[in-house]
């Protein structure tokens, strides 16, 4: 599997919560190379307490008191719970960047193994919920989900999640490279986040349940991107009758003139509907300009 | 506006003893003066004065003797009470005190510069009210005897006075010998450090007193980051604040010393360098901003 590819179109890594940089160092890297390893997301003393507090966090949940536990454990005083300002969301955040990371030591795609794209973005989907059971978060996950819904929290918490959708998008082999990066990594992101708010209250033998309901989201997804796409086809197929019918009134040639921005039809579009619409809206103006 | 000040300072002893007899200052300068050619080696800033470092404390602390019973009410005027609210924020981030109930979880605070209490007995009540921990203590230290004063008569109006919780030590924040290595969960000082005439030498021996793993927290005044912002800031601080201590205290001169010894003041990322060469780690961004960055905390952690 090719996965080795030029990632010229990720988000920079330093878009993440924390810079990539721990606070004794200066230089932050503000390119992405797969060729380098990426700096360490979090200061070495902070990940060493987060990652033994969020070995409690099953026993203690997402509190003050799994933080501290993880001070104390390492040597540290209660007072060093003011390396975290952001206190028990730090610990979370932590939780998520970690789980982001282990994605792909967890998911090796076979090289032979003829899977489409959308399985693909599903196993690795499903990969990441499953690591929410296996680490024995999901009974506290509710207030985790509290705690990033807090105000100030909101734009690390949407940061991540959109981190999370890149990051699985990328590791499933996805290389377009027009306006459809946005719009795929933004279902994505939809469509998780509802996933995950599910699972939290979801009680079904192997969260069974989850797993339907993340297949039926990605069946939605595509059968509205079908819907959309089918439509704008139709539009397209208007659009050349209402060219024939424009030129059998005796529509000539013109200049051209400056194309509009197509960026909304090339979502959803081929390039033989975009040269269709260009077409018929240069027609169209040159027949006002005619007429007036 | 500088050069007026500087201008004002220029002037000879002689012709100006007069006036300065009757404010807070030496009542003669030529002892002074005598001794700044014996130390001319080092010398240290006193406001936008240059002055041997021998001399700052003497001069500081002069200076702080005769606003020590007005302290809070000038505070009032020249922040128009906003430094409650920084005071209260700093003590509240910190969340001093231990849920658990044991005495070995209690915290040991030391408050630097904390003459009149502020600080010391808005962690008390925190420790008390907040985090149920009626353990904490608080050692409070200042280099000025009088500040302390102040501080021991305001005590009696808390509950701590008697209880053994708080402690009043005169001591210089450099060269604390009464403090052993090591001992001290939460080294504090706020709107104290840039007094001091060797702020290295301070974080330094705060970083010897602190438990591997303490925190030194430090409140103090900074640079705003808008210029716009800054503007109005300054003209209030050297227009507006030495009048208001002309006028309520009766002493322009140390009103003036403070206003300019916050401009002396080291950035909040030069601050925040210097807490790093002490050894300290400093988490997240390494300071706060207060008030758009009139005032800055700063905190660091001793690693284990």
């Amino acid at each position: 599997m090719a996965l080795r590819r030029c990632r010229i179109h990720k988000l920079s890594p330093t878009l993440t919560g924390k810079k990539c940089v721990s606070s004794t160092q200066s230089a932050v890297r503000t390119y992405y190379s797969i060729h380098h390893p990426d700096p360490a997301p979090f200061p070495p003393i902070q990940a060493q307490i987060l990652s033994t507090a969020l070995k409690n966090v099953p026993r203690l949940g997402f509190s003050r008191d799994a933080l501290l536990s993880g001070c104390r454990e390492n040597g540290y005083l209660e007072a060093s719970a003011q390396l975290f300002p952001r206190g028990v969301y730090d610990l979370i955040h932590y939780y998520l960047v970690t789980q982001r990371l282990a994605l792909k030591e967890k998911v090796q795609f076979q090289q032979d193994a003829k899977l489409g794209l959308t399985q693909k973005v599903k196993t690795l989907t499903w990969a990441r919920l499953q690591a929410n059971v296996d680490d024995g978060i999901i009974e506290h996950w509710q207030d985790a989900l509290g705690h990033m819904s807090l105000l100030e929290n909101i734009p690390a918490s949407l940061k991540e999640l959109g981190n999370l959708s890149d990051e699985i998008w990328y590791l499933s082999g996805d290389t377009q490279v027009d306006f459809g990066w946005y719009t795929k990594r933004a279902q994505l992101a939809a469509v998780y986040a509802a996933t995950e708010t599910f699972m939290s209250t979801d009680r079904s033998k192997d969260y069974a349940d989850t797993k339907e309901f993340l297949d039926r989201r990605l069946g939605d997804v595509r059968v509205v991107g079908g819907t959309v796409g089918g439509a704008m086809s139709y539009m397209g197929w208007i659009a050349g009758n209402g060219l024939g019918l424009a030129r059998s009134w005796g529509m000539k040639k013109d200049a051209e003139q400056q194309p509009n921005n197509l960026v909304g039809i090339s979502l959803f579009g081929n390039q033989d509907e975009v040269e269709a619409m260009s077409r018929l809206k240069k027609k169209l103006s040159s027949m006002r300009n005619n007429r007036s | 506006m500088s050069l007026r000040i500087a201008s004002r300072r220029l002037r000879l002893p002689s012709q100006c003893s007069r006036s300065f007899a009757r404010r807070g200052f030496p009542q003669s300068l030529k002892p002074l003066q005598e001794a700044s050619e014996k130390n001319n080696a080092k010398t240290t800033h006193f406001g936008f004065e240059t002055v041997p470092e021998a001399e700052k404390e003497a001069r500081v602390g002069k200076v702080f003797s005769s606003v020590a019973s007005s302290y809070d009410t000038m505070n009032d005027l020249m922040s128009l009470g906003i430094h409650r609210l920084w005071k209260d924020h700093f003590v509240r981030s910190l969340n001093p005190g231990s849920r658990a109930a044991s005495q070995d979880q209690a915290w040991s605070i030391l408050d630097i510069a904390g003459g009149t209490g502020d600080i010391a007995f808005r962690m008390l009540d925190h420790a008390t009210n907040v985090n149920g921990d009626n353990l904490t203590k608080v050692t409070i230290s200042d280099i000025n005897p009088d500040m302390l004063e102040e501080g021991k008569k305001r005590s009696l109006q808390t509950p701590y006075a008697n209880s053994g919780r708080i402690d009043f030590k005169v001591g210089n924040a450099e060269k604390l010998g009464f403090v052993a290595d090591n001992s001290i969960d939460l080294y504090t000082v706020a709107f104290g450090i840039r007094n001091f005439t060797d702020k290295d030498a301070a974080l330094r021996e705060a970083f010897r007193v602190l438990k591997p793993g303490g925190v030194f927290a430090c409140l103090e005044f900074s640079h705003v980051d808008s210029s716009l912002f800054n503007a109005f800031y300054k003209r209030w601080s050297f227009g507006a604040i030495p009048l208001i201590g002309q006028v309520v205290a009766g002493d322009r001169d140390s009103y003036q010393y403070l206003v300019e010894s916050i401009e002396r003041f080291p950035t909040q990322k030069e601050f925040k360098a210097m807490i790093q060469k002490a050894g300290f780690v400093t988490p997240g961004v390494g300071y706060e901003n207060l008030t758009g960055g009139i005032a800055a905390i700063h905190k660091g952690i001793k690693p284990v």
